[in-house]
């Protein structure tokens, strides 16, 4: 239960975050998705149900904040995705060994390309602008910031568990 | 019953799944009704009153850069302007010899730029007014460059505005010089497009695009860029416009909502005869 309402906290935290202050990190248009960064440390951590339930609950609430008209359950469903496939990552024998390695960083590039595919496919359904383009554009580079700004915890659980 | 539940046990992570994804579709489905406008209108608020209260946190790197293009602009409209007055007190006497109806003047309401939203094609920003300060959806957005975009959501005291570079976004538009007209599209990238344009008309790199009269959002004259490439693929009917935008969406902090409302009577007639 404390577990549950600590990862509600840090998701409502993530979140303001990533609607407020990470324009301060963007490169060009390209932004890290750190939510994406959490629902697979929580995929990761707590296996395929709590990440399937962060990823939904998560983009649910970026979809009701993101004031774009006619595209509500479009983060939801990427990110409850984003979720599942983190999933696949779990061992839960070797938690702290798969977020301290590179399978973490792995695991975030695999589900936020999808993630990135997905949203992308439905978001450009009707437009002249074709889906993988725009990933090629837009979804590689946010990936790759993704990854790289995972290489923090990746360290900081790679020296917790090696000490 | 005991064999159900092992069952749902079993198979839970797929099942929560699959509600998930159905959630999600139900809400791609119908997203756009009055309850759900109400939950986005209380989401605004909250988030813009947190945008907008650290929206002090200044990007130094900018700012450098920012005042010398400030410096450039104001000696450039500092000419610009004695010319103009020129030519408007030129523009009312031959209005008033032509008998010309003198068009009203547009009202602004400025706003601050609280919010941005540029990622993964997004595309909008959170602006510091909303319908307490009379902003109303599809009202337009410009700047000194120019359009900017459209209101397309508001709380009482935040507006969410469509940009420009925005897939869903459409302007009736028109060559300054040569009177040509198309729509203003965006298609990815930094630049527009104007489409529709036949290639045996007359544009060239340079000239100026601004809304047209064909509008009935955006009232007319209103910049939009400047035509940066002109491309004719074999055997196509239309010429391909590449537009440079007249705003620096990068550097986008204060911005005017225009106070223009669409004419209804217009929009009534228009409608009748399903146009």
């Amino acid at each position: 239960m404390r577990r549950i309402v600590l990862y509600l906290l840090i998701s409502v935290l993530l979140i303001i975050l990533h609607t407020t202050l990470m324009k301060y990190l963007a490169i060009g248009d390209i932004v890290p998705d750190i939510l994406v960064v959490w629902i697979v440390y929580v995929a990761i951590r707590d296996g395929q149900l709590a990440g399937t339930v962060t990823g939904f609950s998560i983009g649910l609430a970026i979809d009701l904040m993101s004031g774009v008209d006619g595209m509500l359950g479009l983060s939801t469903m990427a990110k409850t995705v984003c979720g599942f496939a983190g999933g696949y990552f779990f061992n839960e024998n070797k938690t702290f060994q798969t977020l301290g390695s590179w399978r973490y960083i792995v695991a975030i590039v695999v589900t936020s390309l999808l993630h990135n595919v997905i949203y992308f496919i439905i978001f450009l359904q009707g437009t002249p602008i074709g889906w993988s383009g725009a990933v090629l554009r837009y979804g590689i580079p946010t990936t790759a910031y993704s990854a790289a700004f995972a290489l923090l915890p990746m360290f900081v659980f790679l020296r917790k568990y090696s000490s | 019953m005991k064999k159900l539940l092992d069952i749902v046990s079993a198979f839970r992570e797929y099942i929560v799944f699959t509600l998930c994804i159905l959630i999600a579709i139900f809400l791609l489905t119908v997203n756009d009704g009055p309850q759900i406008r109400a939950i986005r209108s209380i989401t605004i608020v909250s988030i813009g009153f947190l945008q907008g209260a650290l929206a002090f946190i200044p990007n130094y790197f900018d700012l450098r850069e920012e005042h010398r293009i400030l410096r450039e602009r104001n000696l450039n409209l500092s000419s610009e302007v004695s010319l103009l007055r020129e030519s408007r007190l030129e523009n009312i006497r031959l209005r008033h010899l032509l008998g010309f109806k003198e068009r009203a003047r547009q009202h602004y309401i400025s706003a601050n730029v609280v919010g941005k939203n540029t990622q993964l094609l997004r595309n909008t920003i959170t602006i510091d007014v909303g319908e307490s300060d009379g902003v109303k959806v599809n009202m337009p957005i410009v700047t000194d460059g120019g359009l900017v975009g459209k209101i397309i959501a508001t709380s009482s005291g935040y507006a969410v505005g469509q940009l420009v570079l925005n897939k869903d976004f459409r302007a009736s538009a028109k060559v300054q010089r040569g009177r040509v007209d198309g729509i203003i599209v965006w298609e990815g990238g930094d630049m527009l497009l104007l489409k529709n344009v036949a290639r045996t008309l007359d544009v060239r790199e340079g000239d100026v695009i601004q809304t047209s009269e064909f509008s009935n959002l955006f009232p007319p004259g209103i910049r939009v860029g400047v035509v940066s490439e002109i491309s004719q693929k074999q055997g196509a009917l239309f010429q391909t416009i590449e537009v440079t935008p007249g705003v620096d969406f990068n550097r986008l902090e204060e911005v005017f909502v225009v106070r223009h409302q669409p004419d209804t009577s217009r929009m009534a007639v228009e409608n009748r005869i399903g146009r």
